[in-house]
């Protein structure tokens, strides 16, 4: 219908029309005169379209259809309401001004029986104002206030003055308050509010029923004052978590039952203060849930005939509070001897009669000790705060006085029923995070794992045959390499007081080998431990010109080195450990050849802890090897070789050297240093006593034998104490004993054994001037 | 320092703790626990259809304060003291590696672990609120992870830091221990009595808390999830009011420092230090 054509029908309709006729605005029509010409009884159907605000005078039923807008913009009230018996239903009401003072509104309610239903009021300072509107009805509307700070909005409900009002199912947000004053017999059912100040406030109004409502992070939930006989069951009042933080707040309250509810994770589940304020009155909670607030309950001290039974205090931060300090005794906590659920009761119900056996006694010494000094409150959720309540459990001298004793605590929680729970909250994005860090400690745990050498570009193959073709080359490593390849300037390194190295200086050239020779702590090991950079000391060592602290990096790229200790790590393979290495050198992890070559290749997928100290011996080779470093540090290389190893190994060393390596190595054995070193050099107490040639070794040493006494493991100790005894000074070696004797007396050591009685597997001579030799 | 040669020792930390049962034991531990406490709280409250982050978001924090630190602190304790005193310390050291390149590719790998043993604990415990309750507080609930990490880390570089002194492995866990049952117990045992006895004022008493990671992590949390500090009494309220909105990013910048300075301290220790 066009508008002229509306026109023309009211225009002609009107003076003839009656009570109970049907007026039908379209969306263009004018909404103001349409009101005007209807009568008392009449039903104003407004089809669509956006229309100005209106005051409705008579008593008129409006019906939108296809959501009609009455807009305010943004000015004064938009929809008035002031006949009784007046109804608006199906609008959309949006765009009030944003006076307080003025109270604008979104629908004002004037007259009694009036009926607000199934609109929603949005933009709006005040939502729906009922004042002097005895029997009025506001149900099913959905309310959402401004988007203000809280302080500067209106309520989202307000009914003053008015008796025996209906407020049901509406869905409210954003508002200040929902606010209930000055009337009686008022029902506040199924209604949700969220995102307010005060949920629900009630003050000097008598009488009323709230039920099933939800009232879900407010700054309060429901704050009920000066008012008796209010009867509250099934709400759920949670997360209201405001400066104040109650669920449930009550102040000078008479004759209230609340039962059923639920009070989760507020601040506070319930706060009474001064309730009930008469004598002969009574409060009753009754069954309800108060699970995760950070108080369940918390009385201020003068509070009396309270009675507390069957409701669930379920991890609450504390159940029950005094505000102020102080004993609840003049309060019941159980009625018909059902007392409460408390999660932290450690009783028993051995009758098993859902009654615990011993009292519940609310005894907690850290909040008794934070009460009386409330900086403590710091600490609470610590392992301290729990300690605390352990000693407390485990000394009762130190109990504090019981705030509470409920004399029959449930052993089992009493689930609320008919609590209206929210629309499920979408669980995907928790569901999907949650698997996120489960895959993500999947990934991390078995995606991410030991990956073998990356593929090294410029990388030559490692092993003797491919070094022997290099000879001269210091291949394998970009480093111009100087004809002094080990220079040690004035090294001294102390342990503690003991001087391991007294400032030695000397230096190695390219293709060189040299030996150091010492007894046990001269200060061979040290000195290769310095040259290598591992340990602090003073003195400068350069590797090719690379300073091994400022340039460690750079100088131990040309070294491989074999240690005294095979200490690897026992779980990778021979494989592995090839790779790990050949991966922290950034070198290739090595050919098979090496491996053959060093009698590996079988026990290359081996564990390092499942081979024998010869094989240990020959992986330290193989990984000295990698890269093909054009200088090898070795220590005792050969200590856990059997004879033939040992030939074999200082033989691969002897062709290492005629291929161009640098040797610098450790030995106890002449055989070795006469066939491998260019020069010696005899460490005296970390000094350096002489850098000779070999052959003046046999000259400068007296002659003696050294004796290796290969024992069982469990004899070692008694071999020792044997010849300790005998005046001979033997050391431990990793297969048994080691003792230096004169040339003539050779036989005496292994005399000694058998005489008493030690068992000897087998013995090796070590002689001065001469190749080792089995005797 | 080149992170190929770091990510090498991550790569080998990390395999090493697949194998090491300590690790597999906390993470078991961890993972049940908080699998327990959510399915506790959620079988309390969840019948509602409630989301039970109040309190198990409280729980969680005491869980991860006892159990977090021991794991760091143990786990990073043993490390470095562990190969010193086999000796393949000396061993890697004698390769073409810096002391740097090693501490932090440790550090690294040992990080990546308790990530991974933390969101192990954090997603089972998430799938199962889930699961009972459906989703809220996702960003807190993660970002309660995040800071349980961060205090895995400070941890973690603590251990290292008592590590990199130690010679021996039992030494450096004894050390360790101590250190936890310091940051567990007796720190806030000891504020507490100070507290009580000479009436400290709320902010030194704040203040002296920040010097121990563990209360560090539990405030940021709290403030992470209840927006204020008003649970934690008068010092809470005063710290709320002092910094206001920029409360929360300098408690986690206090997280981050107390994950910097061990790191920083230990890695000089152990430069200092070398192989012996």
């Amino acid at each position: 219908m066009r508008p002229r054509d509306a026109l023309l029908l009211l225009a002609l309709l009107a003076p003839a029309a009656r009570a109970g006729d049907t007026w039908t605005v379209g969306p263009g029509d004018d909404l103001a005169r349409a009101l005007e010409a209807a009568e008392d009884g009449d039903t104003v159907v407004v089809d669509g379209g956006v229309h100005a605000p209106v005051v409705v005078t008579r008593r008129l039923a409006l019906e939108g259809r296809g959501w009609p807008v009455i807009d305010g913009g943004g000015r004064g009230t938009v929809v008035k309401l002031a006949a009784a018996g007046a109804s608006l239903r199906g609008f959309v009401v949006r765009g009030s001004g944003s006076s307080l003072d003025d109270e604008n509104s979104g629908i004002t309610v004037a007259a009694p029986d009036v009926r607000v239903e199934g609109n929603r009021v949005e933009e709006a300072l005040f939502g729906v104002s009922l004042a002097h509107a005895r029997g009025s009805v506001v149900a099913d509307n959905v309310i959402t206030g401004k988007a203000l700070d809280v302080a500067r909005r209106g309520d989202a409900i307000r009914v003053w003055y008015s008796d025996d009002v209906r407020l049901e199912r509406n869905v409210v947000t954003r508002g200040r308050d929902v606010v209930l004053w000055y009337s009686a017999h008022l029902t506040v059912a199924d209604n949700e509010v969220t995102d307010g100040r005060y949920g629900l406030h009630f003050m000097y109004t008598d009488d009323a029923d709230i039920q099933r409502n939800r009232l879900v992070g407010n700054s309060v939930g429901v704050y009920l004052m000066y008012s008796r006989r209010l009867r509250m069951s099934h709400n759920a009042v949670v997360g209201n978590r405001g400066p104040s933080g109650f669920g449930l707040g009550l102040k000078d309250m008479d004759e209230c039952d609340v039962t059923d509810n639920v009070f989760a994770d507020n601040r506070v589940g319930a706060y009474v203060d001064n309730s009930p304020r008469e004598a002969q009155s009574f409060l009753i909670f009754r069954r309800n849930l108060f699970a995760g607030n950070d108080t369940g309950v918390a009385l201020l001290p003068s509070v009396r005939k309270n009675t507390y039974s069957e409701n669930a205090f379920v991890d609450n931060g504390e159940h029950v509070g005094v505000l102020g300090g102080g004993t609840l005794g003049a309060n019941a906590w159980s009625d018909g001897g059902r007392g409460n659920f408390w999660s932290d009761y450690a009783g028993y119900d051995r009758d098993g009669d859902g009654v615990g056996d011993v009292p519940y006694r609310s005894e907690r010494l850290f909040e008794h000790l934070a009460q009386r000094h409330p900086e403590l409150k710091l600490f609470v959720y610590t392992p301290a705060a729990n300690a605390v309540e352990l000693a407390a459990r485990a000394v009762p001298l130190v109990r504090p006085q019981p705030k509470l004793l409920d004399d029959a605590p449930l052993v089992a929680p009493v689930v609320p029923a008919g609590v209206p729970r929210g629309a499920a909250t979408a669980g995907a994005p928790l569901v999907l995070s949650s698997a996120g860090l489960v895959a993500l400690a999947a990934l991390v745990i078995f995606g991410v794992s030991h990956r073998g050498p990356p593929a090294c570009s410029g990388g030559t193959p490692a092993g003797p045959g491919a070094i022997l073709r290099r000879r001269g080359r210091t291949a394998g490593t970009p480093v111009a390499v100087s004809s002094d390849v080990v220079n040690l300037e004035a090294v001294t390194k102390r342990f503690g007081q003991a001087l391991a190295l007294d400032g030695l200086t000397l230096t190695v050239r390219q293709g060189e080998a040299l030996a150091f020779w010492g007894a046990n702590g001269a200060g061979k090991t040290t000195a290769l431990r310095c040259l290598l950079g591992v340990i602090p000391f003073q003195g400068r060592v350069t590797l090719a010109g690379h300073d091994v602290r400022r340039a460690g990096k750079a100088a131990r790229r040309l070294v491989g080195f074999v240690p005294q200790e095979l200490t690897f790590h026992d779980d990778l393979t021979v494989r592995e450990s090839l790779a790990f290495y050949a991966r922290l050198k950034r070198v290739p992890a090595g050919d098979d050849a090496l491996l053959a070559r060093l009698g590996l290749a079988e026990h290359a997928h081996k564990a390092v802890r499942e081979l024998s100290g010869g094989l240990k011996q020959r992986l330290a080779v193989a990984l000295a090897l990698l890269g093909d470093p054009p200088l090898l540090v070795l220590d005792e290389p050969t200590a856990n070789l059997d004879a033939p190893a040992r030939a074999s190994l200082v033989a691969l060393l002897a062709e290492l050297k005629a291929a161009g390596k640098t040797l610098v190595f450790t030995s106890h054995r002449l055989e070795e240093v006469l066939a491998l070193a260019d020069r010696v050099v005899l460490l005296e107490g970390g000094r350096l006593a002489a850098d000779v040639p070999p052959r003046d070794l046999g000259e400068r040493l007296r002659a003696h034998a050294t004796l290796h006494l290969l024992l069982p493991p469990l004899a070692v100790e008694r071999a020792e104490a044997v010849l300790v005894d005998a005046g001979l000074l033997p050391t431990r070696t990793g297969a048994g004993l080691s003792v230096e004797v004169d040339p003539a007396e050779k036989g005496r050591p292994i005399a000694l054994l058998v005489n008493a009685g030690v068992p000897l597997a087998d013995f090796e001579v070590a002689r001065t001037g001469a190749a080792a030799g089995r005797s | 320092m080149d992170p190929r040669t770091i990510v090498a020792f991550a790569a080998k930390e990390l395999r090493d703790a697949r194998r090491n049962r300590w690790f597999l034991l906390y993470t078991a531990a961890l993972a049940a626990l908080s699998l327990g406490i959510s399915a506790l709280a959620v079988s309390a409250q969840g019948a509602f259809g409630l989301a039970g982050f109040g309190r198990t978001t409280a729980s969680l924090v005491n869980l991860v304060m006892l159990v977090v630190p021991l794991m760091g602190l143990t786990l990073g304790a043993m490390s470095l003291a562990g190969e010193r005193e086999r000796g393949t310390l000396l061993y890697v050291l004698a390769q073409p590696v810096t002391a740097s390149e090693v501490f932090l590719g440790k550090y690294l790998g040992l990080g990546l672990a308790l990530l991974a043993s933390l969101a192990l604990g954090f997603g089972a415990s998430g799938l199962v609120i889930s699961w009972r309750v459906g989703g809220a507080q996702v960003a807190g609930y993660l970002g309660l992870a995040g800071l349980a990490f961060g205090l895995a880390l400070a941890s973690l570089g603590l251990g290292l830091l008592i590590s990199a002194f130690a010679r021996r492995a039992s030494t450096a866990v004894g050390l360790s221990i101590f250190a936890w049952l310091g940051l567990v117990l007796l720190g806030d045992l000891g504020l507490m009595g100070t507290a009580m006895v000479l009436r400290v004022d709320v902010g030194a008493l704040f203040g002296l808390a920040l010097l121990n990671p563990l209360q560090v992590f539990k405030i940021s949390a709290i403030a992470g999830s209840h927006g204020t500090l008003e649970v934690l009494g008068p010092a809470g309220v005063f710290a709320f009011r002092t910094f206001g909105a920029a409360l929360l990013p300098m408690l986690v910048a206090v997280l981050v420092a107390w994950v910097l300075v061990p790191l920083g301290a230990g890695l000089g220790v152990f430069r200092w230090r070398g192989a012996l």
